[in-house]
């Protein structure tokens, strides 16, 4: 479904990813570690079109078509979801709006018929029982006051209301206690289908406990550097990293966090 | 040094002469206090960003002629009252005879109610500083008077449609005077419409009288073309435990000029000043408000937000003033702007001038663009660029519209706006 050859990035002439090699097949969920300042971050947010970073080599494509060319929206479209790190707030815009005009446009792009604001009411407040959200939240500001669990609920939401087929969770479990991982992971877990691939992003192992992946990579220095399959050593890898830290594959894990992703 | 520019003479006629022989007299001493009194220039404090648009040709001062037909283009539920050129079209006019509540055409007055009139036109408003406004004191040839008894409550707001239309060039001249006795309410929607394509002046002023414990509430909405020019003055005198609200709703033209002032004359009076301005093309447009605080314990709350694409151009003037006895006064007043592309400029100065001690005031003003990370979050869930630049930023405004209270006009204006948008980002 996915595939990375050599992806180079760089943001604000400062070369972050260099040269990432991955493929992801539909109905793989795919964990990418590492530590901050890796390009954890930076991966996700060129996949989903930030123009903010600059591709300066390599190629992504979205089963068989060049993902690069499309602007950010057309990759929507095509199935890209991000579940962002840091879910934005724009207040003035109703959550219930921002949804219905984002599965409307998506709808349109299928060539199917627009839901009505009632249809949409209906489907909005189920998807927000299915994650644990008051359904008042979707009368207020996009994110407009939502705690950070709440932000993260909101982002798993949209994935399910949107059906992507290649859902990139950044950072997802940061910020949240254990009974909103739960709901979060639970949530993501409904997102599992044969036809879709997850590709979660994360610094730490505990979310790995409650979406178990097929293949863990860790990120360092712009490079993957290490894969390995669930089944064969990854879940061990992934409680190696949680244990030992970083450190012990050679990697510097920075303190500086990868704050130009954000 | 080159002589300062006067007021033409041609604009000291003022036609229509149907009206009762107090207000004719009355208006007839304006215009000769109107002899060579000096226009605007970039000089003038409060004209500085604005004179320049000014276009006060000979061709302007000949009144349009009050002939044709007029609509509302607000398909909404209330009383109507129509104004063509600045002439009241009894026609299209529908409101009942309700109990306490007299609205009357300057036309129809007897003599005694015009010299009562006479006396009260123009005390709502400082003159000095609204120079404009005594054109229109020296030219009106109709207006409308609205008297409320004490405790009369219009139950349906009153939409009253300004419509200008002309073949040639000229100017309207339109008047309200608004009496609100003690504890009386109204909402009052003034709509300012154009057809044709004359080079045009609306010159326009509003006035509220209101007394104690009154409520109003005042929703201005203009929307006149490109070929009229749109001069407009508010005065308002509020009494105690008074109460008055405005929304002004403004689509920007090549010169839309509003000043509204307020005097809080009694204690306990409050008011509420919302206002949306959005400009496109090379249009300009221009608030100026003053809110005087003059007795203990009043209230008032400033609201403006502007929009400005391509190269437009805003401006927001907000004074208030505190004067000495106005102990605990309560002012707030807050604008912010949003600029759509590089050309666009807009200019916003609060002005505070506080003789009292013991007072609460508190303003703020930003200059911004759209924020790019909302853009991207947005466009990251397939919402269109376009699409997403109107949902933005309509949400800069939106705060104010949902408090618009009258809902047909509410939805109206955010179907407005919205279009309006739609073709600001077209190119986008």
């Amino acid at each position: 479904m996915l595939s990375i050859k050599n992806l180079h990035a760089s943001v604000e002439g400062k070369e972050i990813l260099k040269g990432i090699n991955l493929e992801i097949k539909a109905g793989e969920v795919h964990a990418i570690m590492g530590p901050n300042g890796s390009g954890k971050s930076t991966l996700s947010q060129v996949l989903a079109g930030n123009d903010a970073f600059e591709v300066t080599e390599g190629e992504i494509t979205l089963n068989g078509d060049n993902l690069l060319e499309l602007e950010t929206e057309e990759r929507a479209r095509e199935g890209i979801f991000l579940a962002f790190q840091y879910p934005v707030e724009i207040p003035g815009v109703s959550n219930l709006q921002f949804l219905r005009t984002a599965v409307n446009a998506m709808r349109q792009h299928k060539g199917q018929d627009e839901m009505n604001a009632a249809e949409f009411m209906k489907l909005a407040r189920e998807v927000s029982k299915q994650v644990d959200l008051d359904p008042a939240f979707l009368k207020r500001g996009v994110n407009e006051g939502f705690s950070g669990g709440e932000k993260k609920r909101n982002e798993i939401l949209q994935a399910l209301l949107l059906q992507p087929k290649l859902a990139i969770l950044d950072e997802t479990d940061s910020g949240l206690d254990i009974d909103a991982l739960k709901v979060v992971s639970d949530g993501v877990n409904a997102l599992r289908a044969e036809d879709r691939a997850i590709l979660m992003v994360t610094h730490y192992q505990r979310l790995l406990n409650h979406i178990v992946p097929d293949y863990v990579h860790v990120l360092a220095g712009g490079k993957i550097i290490k894969s390995k399959i669930i089944k064969s050593g990854g879940r061990e890898l992934a409680l190696e990293l949680e244990e030992r830290g970083y450190g012990w594959l050679g990697i510097k894990d920075e303190e500086t966090a990868d704050s130009s992703a954000n | 040094m080159k002589p300062a520019p006067t007021l033409s003479t041609a604009f000291l006629h003022p036609a229509g002469q149907s009206l009762p022989e107090p207000l004719l007299a009355l208006r007839k001493q304006r215009g000769t206090a109107l002899v060579d009194m000096p226009l605007p220039t970039r000089k003038t404090e409060n004209w500085k960003y604005s004179s320049k648009y000014l276009k006060l040709t000979d061709d302007m001062a000949i009144s349009l002629p009050a002939e044709g037909k007029t609509g509302s283009s607000l398909a909404v539920p209330g009383y109507k009252v129509a104004f063509l050129n600045g002439v009241m079209m009894p026609e299209a006019c529908e409101y009942p005879d309700l109990d306490g509540i007299s609205i009357k055409s300057f036309g129809d007055l007897s003599d005694e109610e015009a010299s009562d009139l006479a006396d009260r036109l123009d005390s709502t408003l400082d003159n000095k500083a609204v120079q404009m406004a005594r054109l229109n004191s020296a030219r009106f040839e109709d207006g409308l008077l609205i008297r409320l008894k004490p405790e009369a409550v219009l139950d349906q707001p009153l939409f009253i449609v300004h419509e200008v239309t002309a073949e040639a060039s000229g100017s309207a001249f339109p008047r309200i005077f608004v009496d609100a006795g003690r504890h009386s309410q109204i909402t009052l929607v003034e709509e300012y419409i154009s057809s044709g394509s004359a080079q045009v002046m609306v010159n326009t002023v509003t006035e509220f009288n209101v007394a104690d414990g009154a409520n109003i509430t005042s929703i201005r909405l203009n929307m006149e073309g490109e070929n009229v020019q749109h001069i407009g003055s508010t005065g308002v005198l509020q009494q105690r435990s008074s109460r008055f609200e405005s929304h002004t709703v403004g689509f920007g033209g090549p010169l839309r000029r509003h000043d509204l002032q307020v005097r809080l004359e009694g204690e306990g009076a409050e008011c509420k000043l919302n206002g949306v301005v959005v400009t496109q093309g090379t249009q300009h447009y221009d608030n100026h408000t003053t809110i005087e605080h003059v007795a203990p314990h009043c209230n008032s709350e400033e609201t403006y937000r502007n929009i400005a694409a391509d190269k437009s151009h805003a401006v927001f003037n907000g004074r208030i003033h505190i004067h000495q006895d106005a102990q605990k006064s309560n002012a707030d007043m807050n604008n912010k702007n949003l600029l759509l592309s590089n050309g666009a400029e807009i200019d916003t100065k609060p002005e505070l001038e506080i003789y009292a001690d013991d007072v609460k005031c508190a303003h703020g003003a930003t200059i911004g663009q759209l924020d790019e990370i909302s853009l991207f979050y947005l466009v990251s869930r397939g919402i269109g660029r376009r699409e997403a630049n109107v949902l933005l930023t309509m949400a800069f405004i939106n705060e104010l519209v949902e408090q618009i209270p009258v809902e047909a006009v509410r939805e109206t204006v955010q179907g407005r706006l919205n279009h309006f948008f739609e073709q600001t980002f077209q190119e986008a």
